[in-house]
């Protein structure tokens, strides 16, 4: 194994926003897209001011909206470039009809999310709705909860996406404001790290007029399946490489992360909170106060979330009585009646012999914090239905009952 | 690493010493990236069109086809009629997803990820895609200047999805979306937004240009200028629909010149460096607009005064560009020196019993 010159590695303190411009230049990325909205936009700003200080030779395309921003992507990807993009909010919706298009020519397009809730109203704040809501398109996609997991998720996300047994776009999420505006210690590589971690972007098939190509052609309804079915085995096949990936990863850079769930002080635990993104950080300050008072409460965080780690889902879920899911996201008129991912939750035990039971908690929204009270509120609430045997309801909206 | 000089390809303009002349036999290029083997009608103008610019550009060429007729027609999968690299976006992507694959390779040559003469980057946008849903994304890409040609080819409406209205349809024009009836006889009551003056005046940086696949040196020339200036063009081409504007096939060639000689398709350019038009193009005859009118099915309810209409239309285009109207074409634009179109009558009859 290689063994590096320390001297270039570095610990900065920088938010969540300015954790992914660094690794998008720390990537080599080769055009960069970017349209201003809040809160992602302090990563193209900061992105900006490199190239503008010649830190990065990059194409900085300011785009006249999210849509031409995707499709820019969408573009300079078919060509053969390495590309990063972003977004938040409706601004992820004002792209939508480019995620499957993208997916589907299987471009590894890399977009950062700093995820803020939907109008209406007007709201800031965070809320995983709007990248949630792309869940299904074809994109490699999991939320960070600090700024050095973003980071390193960037770099893992265009190794695993470029790998071409993969090939599929990746959306790189963050918690707006609480990851993206908190300052915190981020560690930077050595950019022979890097270099060793992450190889140059190459598509097999580029727009090369050396190498004619036609990209996209129109189907016949018969021939839909066969590239429907190809699409959804590379997402398939990107379970294996993630979970190598994150092994090189450890190996290269030293930090370890399971790629599918983190479990905090799961041990004993009878019930437990699970959960995705920055929250969890609070989460895990509820959870030591209350092993101190003798509760069994422990956390299990979601780092991927396409695709879905469903058996590993069932297997760590299945060994608890009972499981609270914290949505901070709007699944309006959906199972439970609250957010998106008690569904699949559910579903992920649907095959475990004692599966647990699930609560909803519809808490964080509209980019609220979750305080530690609340957390000990919902712990009551799973504590009560492990001692019940039965769950009160399925969605309880946090800080609106009793 | 020092950054690598781009190397930026320059394409001779063809011979032709008259742009207005019927024959002609200049030296075209023998380079073929579009070739037979797709599915668009007999008679195809945006087909025509594809033909003789992808010839005019050669082989070190990508090209982009935004949803519309010239995406479905051309290409089915597993089949391609394009011997360069092609790729399909989505129908509002037009400049966009064109923006990317130029900056693409400004970035990989630059980086040196990529060794040679900076491509030929055209995008083949339909009207619907140019004036409607894409020119948002046009205009950013006029606007930031990348180095590509952005074409709308001009049928006038959305022939694709089986002829709908669009921005560009003419006043008078019969589309599924524009159906002419009691209530509204000239079926179209909206005149064409002028996409390609809007394209100059907003972008005066850029090569914009109209041409017309009835004049297919001068189109293929200003393909040239258009791919040889440094920095964005546009190019609105006029391409007849047989399908949608309902005429004999063969003639597809005939309306790209009638329709110049009547004065409904202007034919410019916009000199970037001088900031000003060119309006020195000039067809071998100037007709009356019924003239044009007469051999499309599409037209064919028009009364004498929606005729008339489109005749002072004419005329006023005429005069954008300066020329003199004779005292035939003033009279023209007066209703009473019109006729009803042949099909008016009948047309009204069936509209009744619906």
């Amino acid at each position: 194994m290689t063994t590096f010159t320390e001297t270039k590695k570095k610990k900065v303190r920088i938010n969540g926003c300015v954790a992914s411009a660094q690794a998008a230049k720390y990537a080599d990325v080769d055009v960069i897209t970017a349209y201003p909205i809040r809160p992602y936009t302090a990563t193209m700003m900061a992105l900006a001011q490199m190239v503008a200080n010649g830190e990065l030779d990059a194409e900085y395309i300011v785009a006249d909206s999210e849509h031409s921003q995707l499709s820019i992507a969408h573009g300079a990807a078919s060509s053969g470039a390495r590309v990063f993009t972003g977004s938040s909010g409706v601004g992820v919706q004002f792209a939508y009809e480019l995620y499957s298009p993208i997916s589907g020519s299987r471009m590894p397009v890399q977009m950062m999310i700093a995820d803020r809730t939907l109008d209406p109203p007007g709201d800031f704040g965070s809320e995983h709705t709007d990248a949630l809501s792309t869940r299904d398109m074809g994109w490699l996609m999991g939320w960070a909860c600090d700024a050095q997991e973003a980071f390193d998720n960037h770099l893992m996300g265009y190794r695993i996406g470029e790998d071409p047994r993969v090939l599929l776009p990746q959306m790189v999420c963050q918690d707006g404001f609480f990851v993206s505006h908190i300052t915190t210690d981020v560690e930077l590589p050595d950019p022979g790290q890097v270099k060793e971690f992450l190889p140059p972007y190459k598509h097999p098939y580029p727009l090369d007029p050396r190498h004619p190509v036609s990209h996209g052609p129109q189907i016949m309804p018969e021939q839909g399946p066969p590239l429907q079915l190809e699409r959804a085995r590379a997402m398939e096949s990107s379970m294996a490489v993630i979970e190598q990936v994150h092994d090189e990863f450890a190996k290269i850079f030293g930090r370890r992360y399971d790629p599918w769930v983190e479990e905090f002080m799961t041990d004993g635990a009878d019930v437990v909170f699970f959960i995705q993104g920055g929250h969890a950080v609070t989460a895990r300050f509820a959870i030591q106060h209350l092993r101190e008072q003798g509760i069994k409460v422990g956390m299990v965080r979601l780092r991927t979330i396409r695709p879905y780690p469903t058996d590993r889902v069932n297997e760590v879920l299945s060994k608890f009585e009972v499981v609270g899911v914290i949505e901070t996201n709007m699944g309006l008129g959906s199972v439970s009646s609250g957010g998106s991912l008690y569904a699949e939750v559910c579903a992920a035990l649907y095959e475990s012999p004692e599966p647990p039971l699930v609560v909803s908690f519809m808490a964080g929204m509209g980019g609220e914090a979750i305080v530690l009270k609340e957390f000990y509120w919902m712990a009551e609430k799973m504590l009560a239905a492990q001692k019940r045997g039965k769950i009160e309801k399925r969605t309880h909206w946090v800080g609106f009952e009793e | 690493m020092p950054a690598i000089e781009i190397e930026r390809q320059i394409l001779p303009i063809l011979d032709s010493p008259n742009q207005g002349a019927r024959f002609y036999n200049p030296d075209l290029p023998a380079s073929e990236p579009f070739v037979p083997g797709h599915r668009t009608c007999a008679g195809c103008g945006p087909s025509i069109q594809y033909r003789m610019t992808s010839k005019a550009s050669g082989d070190n060429t990508i090209l982009v086809g935004p949803t519309g007729c010239m995406y479905v027609a051309n290409s089915s999968y597993l089949c391609t009629p394009y011997n360069v690299p092609w790729a399909h976006t989505q129908i509002g992507s037009a400049g966009s997803f064109t923006a990317g694959v130029a900056a693409a390779y400004e970035a990989m040559i630059r980086k040196g990820k990529w060794k040679g003469a900076f491509p030929n980057i055209i995008c083949e946008a339909g009207d619907g895609s140019a004036s409607d849903i894409g020119l948002a994304s046009i205009s950013g890409a006029l606007y930031r200047n990348h180095d590509c040609l952005i074409i709308c080819y001009d049928n006038e409406q959305y022939a694709n999805t089986g002829i709908q209205a669009s921005s560009r349809t003419p006043f008078g024009g019969m589309t599924t979306f524009s159906p002419p009836g009691p209530k509204v006889p000239e079926a179209k009551a909206l005149y064409p937004k002028d996409l390609a003056r809007m394209m100059a005046a907003g972008h005066p940086h850029c090569y914009v240009a109209t041409a017309s696949v009835g004049y297919p040196i001068d189109l293929m020339n200003k393909v040239r200028k258009g791919l040889n200036h440094k920095g964005a063009a546009f190019l609105m081409v006029y391409t007849p629909c047989q399908k949608g504007f309902v005429y004999e096939t063969p003639r597809s060639i005939d309306l790209g010149r009638l329709v110049v000689e009547c004065g409904l398709y202007p034919i410019w350019e916009w000199r970037p460096e001088k900031r000003a038009y060119d309006y020195s193009f000039r067809p071998q005859n100037m007709r009356p607009v019924s003239e044009y009118l007469k051999l499309q099915g599409r037209f064919g309810h028009l009364h004498a005064e929606h005729i008339a209409a489109l005749q002072k239309f004419a005329n006023q285009q005429w005069q954008m560009m300066g020329v003199q109207l004779p005292d035939a074409l003033i009279q023209a634009a007066d209703p009473k020196n019109q006729v009803n179109m042949a099909a008016a009558a009948e047309a009204e009859a069936v509209a009744l019993t619906l």
